[in-house]
């Protein structure tokens, strides 16, 4: 069975700037995949070029056997990849199960339909209790949480989380770790990316380390965090010692 | 929850249902012909800036040139009439459907324009529009169209005894508006212009295809704008371009529903009720003057307004609150 | 001519570029200005020439107090932020034309004579080579003026801090509503020095801000708005092809060049040719 996601020999290059070069990255059926790296190693970029935000310079991007390297973000989504946000885009004049319904009207057509599938879905999420809150009037942590039930709404194959654990108090993240855990067990394909390696590592089936736009490392969690050459690029990143 | 949402869904079409009643009724006991004038216009603006709202208040496009479009509508109208004598009612519906045609072939390009950038280029597109009527000689220039009076006639939709029908015809057109913005708003449309307006990527990453939403908000919002203004030619039975294709008319659309609370299902027609026949007031008996204190009057009330409630007046009933807005 | 577009729009540039605010009313403090420099020369005979640091002075506060009695509120809007803007200024422009049309009539009203003018100019279209000259000169010098000012002194490298991060800003002990409502003054003040010299080229009349304000908007976002050279280029390319489309086209669609050399430009570059936002 082929992998669900795959980017095949991908290079951006912004001006003079090298943000990804010939990243190759697979991320099979049921797993979640993290994707870390130090500040400015190219991740955010590549997450985008995942999402459709924009093409890339070179090389092609490959979704549930589908090469979509030029598909535009909304047409990406009815595929089946759902995004989050790093700095969350709520749709703030909406409620908070409005929000929800914008992403279930990718499957359902029928207003009704599109509204069950919100709430059932704001329960799964934890916020069923603040449905009729404006977005505006959120917590950050809830603003992320409803990134993520959005994203959930449009029923997605393969969740891509940009940072949702960053800048969490720790029960905020434990809260946070839970769900994803909850919706790989709903059987929906995980990549994230986290800048902070200690949360994520316990959570991931698996871990690629980007590093000046390249694959540094790639492998299970455990291997990955004491290899040399990952902590030589964290180093004096107060987050590798002791990781 | 959901039972909640649909009392409310079901309470504001009771509440259109009666007030439109209400307003049918009116006639019975209102025979001044002033009066019944500022209705007529009143409602006539309400139903305008319900339309305006649609593209500008949910998709948040927002447009100071719906003059173009109103104006297009007057001139198919009578065009047609004067030259092919096509019946004005098929004249409002060519209108209708040119004016929408030309709202999607001006969105190609415009709405890859943001902020300030598009809300100019909607005011000069408009521009260039009355610029070229007063430059039609074929359509009257800036001599306009006189309407030929040929009697009252339903199927001429022509009356000179009695406003009445005009009066019903801005009232039905003022339901039709507001009927087609409250069956949007819970559809799919309603939702994606909202999500536009809020926040284009977002919505573009939750399966919106941006584009097409502002393409169907601006051909829904100017076709009814152009039946809007093919019934103000057939009522005034005669029209120039600056007296159809102003900007003034631009502005008068806009702010009813700014007024009013952008972006909501009641603000276009609380806002028109309110400030149409103050308009027509302050002119009348202040204006009289020539001495601009109308102008003041009204200039001074869109800025205390807006200043002091950017929701616009529905937010302050609660009722009438737009969807969930909690504080 | 485009030297006086670009000189209005600079002052709408000044302000947009400041604080993201489109003044609406911008046409109407042009009006102002010309009734100024009017009444200062039927009252006490002072030339529109030399009146012109007066009215910008005059303007100058003008500007601030509108800043600090209504844009400053319109700031602060918690919804709707940008339609809030928009009116508010909408409102004071109707406001200000009605307040004209009360004390001055709506009488259409011109300086017959002027060191300028030489003589009556009769139609708005037509002019004397030398006071276009002039014109152009004041123009010139005040851009220079105006240039030397935001990059040389404290005060305009305040303009520019305030306008990159206006909290980092009030850190240091700036007060933000101090320097926008210097900024105000400052725009107004241009379009002060502008109304005064072209108060004697065209009727004054309360209308007659909006006539010359859509120009300024399309000068301003033809030439990016937030960019004070784009907006003199602007206005020199909006001169341009107004004089050119006026011998290609008949005069009564001169404004139609404009308008679609407006439109093509932001087709091909949205934020206009010098725009950064």
């Amino acid at each position: 069975m082929t992998a669900l996601l795959e980017t095949r020999g991908v290079w951006q290059r912004f001006g003079g700037l090298v943000a990804n070069s010939d990243v190759s990255i697979s991320v099979g059926r049921g797993e979640i995949v993290g994707l870390i790296g130090p500040n400015g190693a190219g991740k955010s970029t590549l997450f985008n070029l995942i999402a459709g935000v924009l093409p890339p310079t070179q090389g092609s991007i490959w979704f549930d056997g589908e090469d979509v390297t030029h598909m535009p973000a909304a047409e990406r989504c009815q595929r089946g990849v759902g995004r989050t946000f790093q700095v969350v885009k709520s749709f703030e004049t909406m409620t908070v199960v409005d929000n929800v319904i914008v992403g279930a009207l990718v499957r359902n057509t029928v207003m009704r339909e599109a509204r069950r599938k919100a709430h059932e879905v704001l329960e799964f999420t934890g916020l069923a209790g603040r449905a009729d809150v404006l977005a505006s009037d959120l917590v950050p942590a809830e603003k992320r949480r409803l990134e993520v039930a959005r994203a959930l709404a449009t029923e997605p194959k393969l969740l891509l989380l940009d940072e949702v654990l960053t800048g969490l108090t720790p029960t905020e993240a434990q809260t946070g770790v839970a769900l994803v855990r909850k919706v790989r067990d709903a059987g929906i394909t995980v990549l994230m990316v986290e800048h902070v390696m200690e949360i994520v590592m316990p959570l991931v089936d698996r871990a690629i380390v980007l590093d000046l736009g390249k694959v540094l490392v790639e492998g299970k969690p455990a291997d990955v965090v004491r290899d040399p050459k990952v902590i030589s690029a964290y180093l004096g990143d107060r987050h590798a010692v002791g990781a | 929850m959901d039972k909640n949402f649909a009392a409310r869904r079901r309470r504001d079409l009771i509440i259109a249902a009666v007030l439109a009643g209400l307003a049918a009724l009116a006639p019975l006991f209102i025979k001044d012909v002033y009066v019944q004038n500022i209705l007529i216009l009143t409602l006539m603006y309400a139903a305008l800036s319900q339309s305006w709202n649609i593209l500008s208040g949910y998709c948040g496009q927002i447009s100071l040139g719906h003059a173009l479009y109103f104006g297009i509508g007057a001139y198919t109208t009578e065009l047609l009439f004067t030259k092919f004598g096509v019946l004005p009612w098929f004249g409002m519906l060519g209108g209708g459907v040119i004016a929408a045609l030309i709202a999607m072939g001006l969105g190609y390009p415009f709405f890859r324009l943001r902020g300030h950038y598009f809300v100019i280029a909607t005011i000069v597109i408009a521009e260039i529009g009355l610029l070229l009527f007063q430059n039609w000689e074929w359509a009257g220039a800036a001599m306009g169209i006189t309407v030929p009076i040929r009697g009252d006639s339903w199927l001429k939709f022509q009356f000179l005894r009695t406003k009445l029908p005009y009066f019903y015809f801005a009232l039905a057109l003022c339901c039709l508006a507001w009927f087609v913005t409250w069956w949007l708003e819970d559809s799919k449309w309603g939702f994606w212009w909202r999500a536009v307006k809020d926040n284009p990527e977002a919505a573009e990453s939750l399966g919106v295809v941006v584009f097409n939403s502002k393409m169907g908000a601006a051909a829904v919002s100017a076709f009814l704008v152009a039946i809007g203004g093919a019934f103000y030619a057939q009522f005034l039975a005669y029209i120039d371009p600056e007296s159809v294709m102003g900007f003034q008319f631009s502005l008068l659309m806009a702010l009813p529903a700014v007024l009013g609370g952008i972006g909501t299902l009641w603000g276009p027609v609380l806002g028109a009720a309110i400030l149409i026949p103050m308009t027509e007031l302050t002119r009348s008996y202040i204006g009289g003057s020539g001495r601009g204190v109308d102008l003041i009057v009204y200039g001074a009330l869109i800025v205390a307004i807006s200043l002091a409630l950017p929701r616009g007046l529905v937010s302050l009933f609660s009722r009438a609150k737009p969807k969930g807005a909690t504080r | 001519m485009g030297l006086l577009y670009g000189l209005i729009a600079v002052g709408l540039a000044l302000i947009f570029g400041l604080m993201d605010v489109v003044n609406f009313a911008h046409g109407e403090f042009l009006m102002i200005a010309m009734y100024a420099s009017f009444f200062l020369f039927a009252f006490f005979a002072i030339d529109p020439l030399l009146s012109a640091p007066l009215v910008a002075a005059a303007l100058f506060v003008f500007g601030a107090v509108v800043y600090l009695l209504v844009v400053r509120f319109a700031m602060r809007a918690k919804a709707n932020a940008g339609m809030v803007q928009i009116f508010s200024t909408f409102g004071l422009a109707i406001v200000m034309r009605g307040l004209a049309q009360f004390f001055f009539t709506p009488d259409y009203r011109s300086i017959p004579q002027s060191w300028l003018g030489g003589k009556t100019v009769s139609i708005a279209g037509i002019f004397l080579p030398e006071p276009q000259l002039i014109g152009a000169l004041v123009s010139i010098l005040a851009f220079a003026g105006l240039y030397f000012f935001i990059n040389r002194t404290d005060f305009g490298r305040a303009l520019e801090a305030t306008r990159e991060d206006p909290g980092a800003v009030a850190l240091v002990g700036i007060d933000k509503n101090r320097v926008f409502a210097l900024g105000w003054g400052l725009g107004a003040a241009l379009v002060g020095l502008a109304g005064a010299i072209m108060a004697v080229f065209f009727y004054i009349y309360p209308d007659v801000g909006a006539s010359f304000a859509l120009i300024a908007y399309v000068t301003v976002a033809l030439g990016g708005f937030g960019s004070v050279f784009g907006a003199f280029a602007g206005g020199i390319i909006v001169g341009l092809v107004e004089a050119v489309t006026a011998l290609v086209l008949p005069p009564s669609l001169k404004s139609v060049g404009i308008y679609a050399v407006y439109l093509l430009v932001v087709f091909i570059r949205p934020r206009g040719l010098f725009g950064s936002m």
